[in-house]
C-alpha cells in the first residue's frame, strides 16, 4: 500500500539531492564561521564542543524560520515539521552537526593556535 | 590530586609563516588543481556505433516499462508490454543476432570496457599522486616541529601519530606536529572548496570516495550475454501485475474535496 501511495506522490531523487545538498554547504560554510568564534573565544574541550552544537542547531532553526517554514506552515503542517523538503526529521535537525563538524575543528585549531597557544 | 599544570612552550612565531602558512595553502591549491584536472579530464562519451546503442535503449526502454508501469494504463502497458517481449525474445534488438547463443567476449579485449577502466584508474592516480608527494614533502621538511597545541584532549594513542618525528616523551599529546595539521587539513577542508569551486566540485578526496563507493553499475555490464539479460528482462515484464496510479481515482478526488 505504501509503495502505492509513493506512486501517487513520487519523491523526485534530484529535489532531494538538490535539498540535501542546500542544507550540506550551508552548515559546512557556518560550521567553519563557528570554529573562528571559538578559537577566537579560547574554548577548550567540552565548551568549544557544546558551542559548536548550539550554534549549529541555532543554524537549523534559523534553516527551518527563514526557508521552510513560509510553504510548509502554508501547506497546513504543524510547527517544526520539516517533512515538506527532508524525509526524515532528523535529516535537517541533526545531519548538519556531522558534516560540518571537520571545517569545525580545522578553524577552531588554527584560530586556537594562532591566538592563545 | 593536584591538577597538573598546563605545559607552556614558547614557539617562534616564525613557525606559523613558514610551516603553517605553506600547508594549508599548498592544501588548498591541490584541491583546486585537482578539481580542474578532473575537469579536464573527463572524456567525451565514444560515438558508439547505431547497433550497440539500440541494443542498450531497447533494455533501458524494457526495465523503465517495469519501473513506471503505474502510470500508464492497462491497454498501453500490455501493447507496449506484448511488443518489447517478441522483440526481446526473438532477438530483434542484438547488436550481432548471429551469436546469439556463443560466450561472451573477454572483458579485456574489448577497446570499451577498457576505457572504462582507465577512467577509474586515472581518476585514483589523481587522488594518489598528490598525497604521497605532499606527505613526502612535508615529511622532509617540517618534520620535528611541534607547532600547534589542539583545543581539546585526547588520549595518550594519539601521541606517536600526532607527533611523529617529535621525540620528546613527556610531551602532552595536544601538542600537535606538521603531518598532523596536513591530516587536519584534508578532512577539513571541504567548506574552502564549497566557497571556492561551488558545490560540485571534486577537489575533496572524502567526497569522491564517497562516491566511488556507491557507483551505480550501468544498465549493460560487460562480459554478460545481451541475449540472456533480453530473455530476464522479457520474463520480469511478463510477470508485472498491472495497476494503475488512476484506479480508485473518483473515490480519492471526492475524499479530498469533501468539505
Amino acid at each position: 500500500m505504501s509503495e502505492q501511495e509513493l506512486q501517487i506522490n513520487p519523491i523526485v531523487q534530484d529535489s532531494v539531492a538538490h535539498n540535501t545538498k542546500t542544507l550540506t554547504n550551508l552548515h559546512s560554510l557556518t560550521a567553519s564561521l563557528f570554529g573562528v568564534g571559538a578559537g577566537i573565544l579560547g574554548l577548550e574541550s567540552y565548551y568549544g564542543f557544546l558551542f559548536y552544537i548550539a550554534f549549529s542547531i541555532t543554524t537549523s532553526l534559523l534553516f527551518y524560520i527563514l526557508q521552510i517554514a513560509p510553504s510548509s506552515l502554508g501547506e497546513g503542517r504543524t510547527v517544526l515539521d520539516s517533512g515538506r523538503y527532508y524525509r526524515g526529521a532528523l535529516e535537517l535537525w541533526t545531519s548538519g552537526i556531522f558534516n560540518g563538524l571537520p571545517g569545525f575543528i580545522l578553524t577552531w585549531t588554527l584560530f586556537y593556535g594562532l591566538v592563545r597557544a | 590530586m593536584a591538577q597538573l599544570p598546563a605545559q607552556t612552550l614558547h614557539r617562534d612565531p616564525q613557525l606559523f609563516y613558514w610551516i603553517l602558512i605553506p600547508i594549508t595553502v599548498v592544501m588548498v591549491l591541490t584541491g583546486v588543481l585537482r578539481h580542474y584536472a578532473s575537469v579536464l579530464m573527463t572524456t567525451t562519451p565514444k560515438k558508439a556505433d547505431i547497433k550497440a546503442i539500440r541494443e542498450q535503449r531497447a533494455l533501458a526502454h524494457g526495465a523503465s516499462l517495469r519501473t513506471n508501469y503505474h502510470v500508464l494504463s492497462r491497454k498501453a502497458f500490455e501493447t507496449r508490454r506484448d511488443f518489447l517481449i517478441e522483440g526481446f525474445e526473438s532477438g530483434a534488438y542484438l547488436k550481432a543476432p548471429n551469436q546469439k547463443g556463443q560466450p561472451p567476449a573477454n572483458p579485456m579485449s574489448d577497446p570499451n570496457a577498457m576505457e572504462g577502466m582507465m577512467g577509474m584508474m586515472k581518476n585514483n592516480m589523481a587522488m594518489m599522486i598528490p598525497n604521497t608527494l605532499i606527505m613526502s614533502w612535508i615529511n622532509a621538511f617540517f618534520s620535528g616541529y611541534a607547532i600547534m597545541k589542539l583545543p581539546f584532549p585526547i588520549t595518550i594513542k594519539f601521541k606517536s601519530m600526532l607527533q611523529a618525528g617529535v621525540l620528546t616523551k613527556d610531551m602532552d599529546p595536544r601538542w600537535m606536529s606538521s603531518i598532523s595539521w596536513y591530516f587536519l587539513c584534508i578532512f577539513g577542508l571541504q567548506f574552502v572548496y564549497v566557497f571556492l569551486l561551488g558545490s560540485d566540485n571534486a577537489a575533496s578526496q572524502i567526497a569522491q570516495q564517497m562516491q566511488q563507493q556507491q557507483m551505480p553499475v550501468g544498465p549493460m555490464a560487460p562480459g554478460q550475454d545481451p541475449h540472456k539479460m533480453f530473455k530476464a528482462e522479457a520474463e520480469n515484464l511478463a510477470v508485472i501485475e498491472h495497476y494503475s496510479v488512476l484506479d480508485g481515482i473518483e473515490e480519492r478526488l471526492l475524499e479530498r474535496i469533501k468539505v
